[in-house]
């Protein structure tokens, strides 16, 4: 009986109830938009710095991301990397051959980072190819050719072509040099790599150094990110004698900006939640404010205290339960269609953009759960902040109630 | 005579004036609260690693950023130290000498990067001593060093044992020295802890054999927001010798991941701002429909649309200013309270907050603009928002209204 007199209550005046409906759905989708665009932002950045710099693992020696030297390589390298390529959870893999050295131009030489890679396998782990702004990437039947970075490029003021000369402490710890051609630069998001990260075939570094063809590193993609912790352990099991860091050992400053986002996320979504039940409880007031003269009524041919709660109260769930398949609705198209053609941030803050050209494009993402819990927090929300009109409502006077307009 | 019939309207039914101007000081608070917070994380961060790694500006001799080498050291003159303290934004001035040399001890050797500081001033802005895990900080006058965790594991060097540094000097003079180790220095960055010798100031530019020369003027400033300002007026001040940096150059990455995440933010801002309009927007809607009556009384008896709906328009200035005034009055107390008392992050967050020295807590910021800048951006919306009444006062129909 009530329950009819509270559905009747809402079509009563539609304007009214449209409002109340139409911000608990704008809550709802609110809420789950924040969270989707959090999540596809994280996301964004992570695949940024996994997918073309640290991967997700990475196997050493054990002692070589301490000390560097050239003599501590993965042994049995090539083994290693088969059985790994042949796991079922890696997707990509490839070893490098590292060596700290310097890169001398005929006007400045530079601390450096050497970087032996197999070209093909390479790109498939890190897009180098994407990278290149100027001349070309490596190919397999390069001999003596460098990949380096614009800013390197400027610091040694060379060009597509130059000649560069590597030196650096071999295996034995004999000084060898070796001459280099330049033949692609290209630009990462990284700057400080761009200034550091100098690329060549692998097979050319690993003859200067003059011990065999081993790397010194070897990094891996996954499949699926969320076999990270497994693997991490399966393999840490299999090949005792290395080391084999995932990308939040690897760079403890990413996890701690995704951590850092995370956290300010809950407190965004519960202020979020606070505007959105301010919100409810205003027009809600309002509504009862409106309607003095109605309850007072009621009150006046003997409806009590406890069901005139109850009416208010169920309104405001019926509208609520409305207001729900609205509002899920409307946040699951938004967060599909932006998650597929992105949300271009370039075009509302240009300034911080232009600036450094990275990166504009977010592609918000929801799991399924997030969105149940979204409603949940929603629902009780609204409920809740309908509490404080219906007391109101109790507190009137049925006589003065009446005499009002 | 309109304003004074807009300021009795709102008194006339107290309740709602309340409840409207309610809705834009809960509006004003949480735009504030948001702000202040996003903002207090940021600026905090960028302090943080500011003072970790670089300092807010520098100032070399010129060239020195490009080609980064003891022979582009300078002599600071007294009255250069003195022009650049003088500025009201610049809290110190701390002196380095910094140059890389082989470092090495009876079986390893590394080339590592030598820092020379004035101890007692450089432990003001980069709180080094308190990252130190064993040993003791130096003083000005020793003839000790102070190296990092990682590169004391490698050297297989303790406190007490000798480090040997190895190098070149001011202008190709060879510089060799021997330091007892005197503290162990843990840095939360696997990069930084790797290779970094600290140096009392004196006894590094005797190494170098480069008295009284220094690489980099590290400035301390007060309030981080104007650094690049500051840097410009001292760029004048300092002449075409030198070069003054702000940290946006110094450390473009932090500049580059600050801006993003500024633009990453301003979408948060789109989706409260919405919401806050639509709560202030129910409340409008539904002060028009109860009106209506009076309206249509008021239409029926000669008053023009045009000034009935100026009244309307006065009034809803009125709420939103007073909902405006009141929530930047409110929300000051709110922030100082979480200014004083900052949100505190825990987890895996607090964890890495903590492994770099940093404070676990997020930060309110209390910059003066987000006050006015918030409240104006609400009071812009609910004025915006207040169209609605004239238009449907506009469309009044007198008699349907009068009949509800």
């Amino acid at each position: 009986m009530l329950a009819v007199l509270a559905w009747k209550n809402i079509w009563r005046n539609k304007v009214r109830s449209g409002i109340v409906i139409a911000s608990v759905a704008l809550g709802l989708w609110a809420g789950s938009f924040i969270m989707a665009y959090v999540f596809g932002m994280m996301d964004q950045r992570l695949k940024d710095a996994i997918e073309t710099e640290i991967s997700h693992m990475q196997l050493h020696h054990p002692d070589y991301q301490e000390d560097n030297d050239p003599k501590f390589t993965i042994s049995n390298s090539s083994q290693t990397m088969k059985s790994l390529a042949d796991h079922p959870s890696v997707h990509t893999g490839a070893g490098r051959v590292l060596v700290l050295g310097m890169i001398n131009s005929p006007t400045a030489s530079v601390g450096a980072k050497l970087i032996g890679i197999d070209p093909e396998k390479e790109n498939q782990l890190t897009k180098l190819e994407d990278f290149i702004t100027e001349g070309e990437y490596l190919n397999a039947g390069d001999r003596n050719k460098i990949v380096i970075g614009e800013k390197l490029a400027k610091k040694l003021k060379i060009k597509l072509r130059s000649k560069v000369v590597l030196t650096f402490q071999d295996t034995n710890k004999d000084i060898v040099a070796g001459a280099f051609r330049v033949k692609g630069i290209y630009k990462s998001h990284n700057s400080a790599l761009e200034g550091l990260n100098v690329y060549t075939q692998g097979k050319d570094l690993s003859k200067l150094l003059g011990d065999g063809s081993d790397y010194h590193e070897i990094a891996i993609l996954l499949k699926e990110a969320k076999q990270l912790e497994d693997l991490q352990k399966e393999l840490q099991l299999t090949y005792s004698d290395l080391t084999i860091e995932s990308w939040k050992e690897l760079s403890p400053e990413l996890s701690m900006m995704i951590e850092t986002m995370d956290q300010s996320m809950i407190i965004f979504l519960i202020v979020i939640l606070v505007a959105l039940s301010f919100g409810i409880i205003n027009t809600m007031l309002m509504a009862v404010l409106e309607r003095v003269r109605e309850i007072g009524m009621l009150m006046a041919i003997g409806m009590n205290q406890i069901r005139l709660f109850g009416m208010i109260s169920l309104e405001t769930i019926f509208m609520v339960m409305i207001a729900a398949p609205f509002g899920l609705l409307l946040s699951y198209a938004t967060i599909e269609y932006l998650g597929k053609y992105g949300l271009d941030l370039s075009s509302i803050y240009a300034e911080g953009y232009a600036q450094y050209g990275f990166k504009s494009m977010i592609y918000p993402e929801l799991a399924f759960e997030y969105y149940i819990r979204i409603m949940g927090l929603v629902l009780v929300t609204a409920i809740l902040s309908s509490i404080y009109p219906a007391i109101t409502a109790l507190r009137l006077n049925p006589v003065t109630a009446i005499r009002k307009i | 005579m309109i304003l004074k019939l807009a300021w009795r309207n709102l008194w006339r039914n107290r309740k709602r004036t309340v409840i409207t101007s309610a809705s834009v000081v809960f509006a004003v608070l949480l735009a504030i609260f948001l702000n202040s917070l996003k903002e207090g994380i940021l600026v905090k961060m960028q302090e943080n690693v500011v003072s970790f790694y670089s300092g807010a500006i520098q100032l070399h001799q010129d060239g020195y950023w490009d080609d980064q080498t003891i022979n582009n050291t300078f002599e600071a003159a007294e009255n250069l130290v003195d022009k650049m303290i003088a500025h009201e934004n610049v809290i110190s001035v701390v002196p380095r000498l910094e140059s890389f040399a082989l470092t090495a001890s009876t079986d390893n050797s590394r080339g590592s990067l030598i820092i020379s500081i004035d101890p007692e001033k450089e432990r003001l802005i980069t709180k080094i001593d308190q990252k130190i895990v064993v040993g003791d900080f130096i003083q000005k006058d020793d003839q000790a060093a102070l190296i990092t965790l990682g590169l004391a594991n490698y050297l297989a060097l303790d406190v007490g044992d000798t480090i040997v540094i190895i190098g070149q000097g001011y202008h190709g003079v060879s510089a060799a020295g021997k330091y007892p180790v005197k503290g162990i220095i843990d840095f939360a960055s696997p990069q930084l802890n790797k290779s970094i010798v600290y140096l009392p100031l004196k006894e590094g530019q005797w190494l170098f054999g480069a008295t009284d020369r220094l690489s980099a003027l590290v400035l301390q400033v007060d309030n981080i927001n104007d650094s690049e300002e500051t840097a410009a007026d001292l760029e004048q001040l300092a002449g075409a010798k030198y070069e003054v940096m702000n940290w946006s150059i110094l450390l473009p990455e932090l500049d580059q991941f600050i801006e993003g995440e500024r633009a990453e933010n301003v979408i948060f801002l789109f989706v409260l701002y919405l919401l806050i309009s639509f709560g202030i927007f129910g409340t409008i809607l539904m002060m028009t429909m109860e009106r209506k009556f009076e309206f249509g009384v008021l239409v029926a008896i000669g008053m023009k649309k045009l000034k009935l709906s100026s009244v309307v328009v006065l009034e809803n200035i009125f709420v939103s200013l007073m909902g405006a005034f009141v929530g930047t009055l409110v929300s000051i107390p709110l922030i100082a309270y979480f200014n004083a008392y900052p949100i505190k992050v825990t987890g895996e967050l607090k964890e890495a907050y903590e492994n770099y020295g940093f404070d676990p807590v997020f930060y309110f910021s209390i910059e003066p603009k987000i006050f006015y800048s918030q409240t104006l951006v609400v009071l812009i919306i609910a004025l915006v928002l207040s169209i609605y009444p004239m238009l449907k006062i506009n469309r009044l129909d007198a008699v349907e209204a009068m009949r509800d």
